[in-house]
């Protein structure tokens, strides 16, 4: 339906928990909410088709949907905590050390405003262990700001979002989870997915530092994240509480079962529609597949 | 008088055995097939056989108004009946039978002080005749009430003009629709009483002492249960709210209503509202001095074909026993499966239906899981173990009417899947919200449900749905519902169209540029020096493959 669907490989997830082909996703019959918002679910900007499900996280995402005049929001947890369950832990018992952190990141219309150096300062004087960068491909395609951080500590990325089916990293999830599951402490300067993960992967998440701002960014709504979870923030939030509190943000005990997940996507047996892909290559793989 | 008029005296017949008392109505009969039947069934035939013992013997019956012949003969044959009929036809006919008739309007009654038992099932409205004065209500029980001998019982049905069966109906009661009515007074007749406490108040003023009342559904002419108000405030709450719903469910199976009687008799009684909202109520009534032998009736009589009788033990249970209508058991029905205690908790449709609105995603996975789980352990009775007829009490399902059998034994998962494209139904014809908006058809609705309830089938593997035995009413409400649906639906699917309009002509504008890059890629020289170098490559290729063969 629409190309947020295979963000991050959400859809391929969806298809491996459905016990379809990870690699081809079937066209998913609606919208995957590919990210932790306080809106109805959708990414801003996304050109909404009335009628079609939004499938959301959770039960509070939806009823937010409804009073946004989005009727047909559907619940069915996040396709993070579906991959949890596709994805035990090979090595539950292991080691956890040191803190991934993830600063606020822009994409490719709204970049970040902020001093950078000032929040790795605060991060490395704060985290009492080695400390983890992961960095959006955003920032990490930018030379300096990645200089900034390799010189503070390890920095990673967990792969590329993709755009318009194009160049998705379908394996981001996977790679995302099993960097959290070496971590002891996930921390973000805002409130966002990647705390909520860490928590549902088993760090302890705190959320502090300078906050930063996108370019033309309503800071009201970073004001009210703050004021309705004030359990996730801070530099050591309660453990428990905030987790379950992530939980709830994720959808958890919404999940549908495999059966169930189908039908709501669209992917019933013999009602399948072919995987989505970039429909138009450019020129030269054209060219190339006309040589063949 | 016209020389017709008097051409249809003169052929006036007048049976052995029928009395003209004065104001019949000739050429009429309250039989028609667009008039209301005359008050019938198995529960109310059964409750006559209870209060047989009321009349002594030698005593007089009168069966005032149409009552079903089933019952009158079975009561003929224990005492000695009258009945009254304002029809002459009707009156001929029921002469004909054997039977004792008086014939003629209610007005004319004179019996003073003649029977032991008055029955008058059929209400007091079809007593009076065209001629003469029109009795309102209280009128008529006062002129029954006459008849009776001291410490004689009167059986009358009192028709509930805010009852279920009138909320939902079509036509106003107070428009003139059949041959019948001529008098519509509907709820304007104001010696109407529209409460059991007003009733058996009016009643005792008419100096008759209320012995037993019951709260009837689904319609005042053919009761299926008849629960008393104390049943009906301390007993089975979950399990009489679903008997109410189910007796409406059977009355008004594809009939035209205004809104779906079902949901609004099951409501009613779980709100406390039972006796108020039922269709009628039967008294059993005695002129002072009540008999010291008045046979017990139990809190709650129900049936649509064996009876049942539910009575509260000493330990504070409820216990269901047939005692009466059809008992005999066949592969389809064994009404033996009744007997026993009566299972508890609520309707797991209602269950469902409060969890569908909550959008309580969680709470129907285990009901529905917890039910299909459950289906497994059951045998002949699977198929009729809908969730319309399942009770769950914490974790233990039941089924409320245990009786009914398949002839033929469905696996588990066919019988939940049929069961859950009826609930898909309901939910999308019902007028529900549920959790999963965008499945307006049933078939993807079904599948969705049955995953939910952990079944790793598709329903498309069982074939075509068989339609429900009792279709659901038809409902002026649940239609506007539908086309409200409809034409969001249809919205819908025009901006869909147009958004794949716009898809499709990005996708075009993006393959016209591709083919025009691919035209000057080809244009270029790189391109056709390659193409020579390919086309000279091939030919070396080619003729190297040649020489190695």
């Amino acid at each position: 339906m629409h190309h947020a669907n295979h963000f991050y490989g959400h859809a391929h997830v969806l298809a491996e928990y459905c016990g379809l082909d990870r690699d081809k996703p079937p066209r998913i019959d609606g919208y995957v909410q590919h990210g932790w918002n306080v809106v109805d679910g959708l990414g801003g900007g996304t050109p909404y088709v009335s009628g079609r499900p939004i499938f959301v996280w959770s039960e509070q995402t939806r009823r937010r949907a409804w009073s946004m005049g989005r009727r047909q929001a559907t619940v069915t947890g996040s396709p993070w905590l579906y991959l949890l369950a596709v994805e035990p832990d090979p090595e539950p018992d292991h080691e956890r050390e040191g803190t991934i952190f993830y600063p606020f990141h822009g994409w490719e219309r709204q970049g970040v405003k902020g001093d950078h150096q000032r929040l790795i300062d605060e991060v490395i004087a704060t985290e009492p262990g080695p400390v983890t960068f992961c960095l959006y491909w955003h920032e990490y395609h930018i030379a300096e700001i990645r200089a900034q951080y390799e010189r503070a500590g390890r920095v990673v990325c967990h792969g590329y979002r993709g755009h318009q089916w194009r160049g998705t990293d379908t394996r981001f999830l996977y790679k995302q989870l099993a960097e959290l599951r070496r971590h002891r402490r996930v921390a973000s300067n805002r409130l966002g997915s990647a705390v909520l993960y860490g928590a549902a992967a088993g760090c302890a998440p705190a959320v502090y530092g300078d906050p930063m701002q996108l370019e033309r960014e309503d800071i009201a709504t970073a004001d009210r994240i703050r004021r309705q979870w004030p359990e996730l923030h801070g530099v050591h939030p309660d453990p428990v509480e905030a987790t379950a509190s992530a939980l709830a943000e994720l959808g958890a005990g919404q999940l549908a079962g495999p059966a169930e997940l189908r039908a709501m996507l669209g992917w019933r047996r013999g009602h399948l529609e072919p995987a989505e892909t970039a429909v138009v290559a450019d020129a030269k793989s054209v060219l190339s597949e006309e040589a063949a | 008088m016209t020389s017709q008029a008097a051409g249809e005296e003169k052929e006036l017949s007048v049976m052995p055995g029928m009395s003209m008392i004065g104001g019949e109505m000739l050429k009429w009969s309250d039989r028609r097939p667009d008039e209301r039947p005359p008050a019938g069934g198995p529960v109310l035939a059964h409750l006559l056989d209870r209060l047989a013992p009321l009349v002594p013997p030698g005593g007089q019956v009168l069966v005032a108004g149409p009552h079903d012949e089933t019952l009158v003969n079975a009561l003929a044959r224990q005492a000695s009946v009258t009945l009254l009929l304002r029809s002459h036809v009707d009156a001929t006919a029921a002469a004909g039978n054997g039977g004792a008739v008086l014939c003629g309007t209610l007005a004319k009654l004179t019996d003073a002080e003649r029977y032991d038992l008055v029955i008058a099932l059929d209400g007091v409205d079809r007593l009076c005749s065209v001629e003469g004065p029109q009795y309102d209500w209280r009128e008529s029980v006062r002129a029954l009430q006459r008849v009776l001998r001291p410490g004689g019982t009167l059986l009358l049905s009192v028709e509930n003009e805010l009852g279920v069966h009138r909320l939902v109906d079509r036509s106003p009661s107070t428009s003139p629709h059949t041959d019948s009515e001529w008098y519509p007074l509907g709820e304007f007749d104001d010696s109407r009483p529209g409460t059991p406490d007003r009733l058996t108040a009016l009643l005792t003023g008419e100096g008759l002492e209320v012995g037993w009342l019951g709260a009837t559904w689904p319609l005042p002419h053919a009761p299926a249960l008849i629960a008393t108000p104390d049943a009906l405030r301390a007993g089975p709450g979950g399990a009489l709210a679903a008997a109410a719903a189910g007796a409406v469910a059977a009355a008004y199976a594809g009939a035209p209503v205004l809104s779906d009687p079902r949901r609004l008799a099951g409501t009613a009684v779980r709100a406390g509202l039972g006796p108020e909202l039922a269709a009628s109520w039967l008294v059993v009534a005695h002129r002072a001095t009540r008999p010291a032998t008045a046979p017990a009736l139990p809190p709650v009589l129900s049936g649509d074909g064996p009876v049942t009788e539910l009575t509260r033990t000493p330990e504070g249970t409820w216990e269901r026993r047939v005692v009466g209508g059809e008992t005999r058991a066949t592969p389809q029905r064994d009404p033996g499966r009744l007997d026993g205690p009566m299972p508890t908790g609520r309707l797991l449709e209602e269950l469902l239906l409060g969890a569908c609105v909550r959008y309580d995603l969680p709470a129907v996975r285990r009901l529905l899981t917890g039910w299909a789980e459950w289906l497994g352990t059951l045998s002949a009775e699977r198929g009729y173990a809908t969730v319309d007829n399942v009770l769950l009490d914490g974790d233990t399902y039941a089924l409320l009417d245990p009786s009914r059998l398949g002839t033929t034994t469905v696996s588990a998962p066919a019988a939940a899947v049929a069961a859950l494209h009826r609930f898909a139904d309901t939910l999308l014809t019902g007028g529900y919200a549920h959790p999963w908006p965008a499945a307006t058809e049933a078939g993807t609705l079904t599948a969705v449900l049955v995953g939910a309830a952990g079944l790793d089938v598709d329903p498309d593997e069982f074939g075509t749905p068989v339609p429900a035995e009792v279709p659901p009413p038809d409902s002026l409400r649940e239609h506007q519902e539908q086309l409200r649906a409809l034409r969001q639906q249809l919205d819908d699917t025009r901006k869909h169209v147009k958004w794949y309009e716009k898809q499709l002509a990005g996708k075009e504008k993006e393959l016209r540029k591709t083919r025009k890059q691919l035209r000057a890629l080809r244009g270029s020289r790189a391109y056709k020096v390659a193409e020579v170098g390919m086309g000279a490559a091939r030919r070396a290729r080619d003729l190297l493959r040649r020489a190695r063969h």
